[in-house]
């Protein structure tokens, strides 16, 4: 699958930051690192643009929920936020914090898969 | 004695899922290694062990305070339960789940035990991975030490 998508992956702990990374990279990702939700919401301070952003639950400073109701706030409305989290009850926290979708920890090939196939078929429409 | 040495690092994965220490995520980081990165179990279970014996300092150093911040000792164990599904470490994200529970109940006793299995778990699924990247050729792809 060949991707030119620009992917922003937030997340606090080291061991998922390399397995996830690694995975967006498999599909041909850029990828660049966040360590909490206030990074991740400084880096669209800063102008940056993504195609998917890909964020964890719980992390210091700043949750994902908080950072990406900020985003959305920030009228980032077109960027695919996907919420991660082993949390159970981490869905309604990142869906109704404006999330896209919802993964459990931890990630498949298979789930990430097709949200990145989506996320190019959305670009190239 | 070649081919049991060949042998053994496979033996010995499979005893590590047999035994309940591993599970299927491991399979999905063996999939991921596939093709264009053969170093790449190496730098995860590294960094898992590493990044794991960290935590468990921290932990016990919060644990041994006489006034138990909680909410900190769940957010290293939440932290170790994470890097833990992520690699397939089955046995140590149980005892995490079950850690993370007495934290919630704000159980000094329940946390000082339950550090002691994730402690115990780790450092025998840590144990395995040297073991197994000692073993030979068929072993390469995992720390050694």
């Amino acid at each position: 699958m060949a991707s030119s998508l620009k992917a922003l992956l937030v997340e606090d702990t080291a061991v998922d930051r390399m397995v996830l990374s690694f995975m967006l990279r498999k599909f041909h990702c850029e990828v660049i690192l966040a360590k909490n939700g206030k990074e991740d919401v400084d880096m669209f301070l800063e102008g940056n643009k993504f195609d998917i952003v890909v964020c964890d639950k719980d992390m210091p400073i700043m949750t994902g929920p908080e950072a990406i109701k900020k985003i959305r706030a920030m009228g980032a409305t077109d960027v695919k936020i996907v919420g991660v989290s082993a949390d159970d009850n981490a869905m309604e926290a990142f869906m109704s914090a404006g999330a896209d979708d919802f993964v459990p920890k931890p990630m498949r090939l298979e789930v990430l898969g097709p949200m990145i196939q989506e996320v190019i078929n959305m670009k190239n429409n | 004695m070649a081919a049991p040495m060949l042998n053994q690092p496979n033996s010995l994965l499979a005893n590590m899922f047999a035994a309940g220490l591993l599970d299927d995520q491991f399979q999905e980081l063996q999939m991921l290694q596939e093709g264009s990165a053969p170093d790449f179990i190496v730098k995860v279970v590294t960094l898992f062990c590493e990044d794991g014996e960290r935590i468990i300092g921290e932990i016990a150093k919060l644990l041994d305070k006489p006034c138990v911040d909680y909410d900190k000792v769940g957010g290293f164990v939440r932290q170790l339960k994470g890097s833990s599904a992520s690699i397939g470490a089955l046995r140590v994200k149980n005892s995490c789940i079950q850690f993370h529970q007495c934290c919630q109940e704000k159980s000094k006793d329940g946390c000082v035990n339950s550090l002691d299995s994730v402690r115990n778990d780790f450092y025998d699924l840590c144990s395995m991975f040297k073991l197994h990247a000692s073993a030979g050729p068929a072993g390469a792809g995992l720390p050694k030490q």
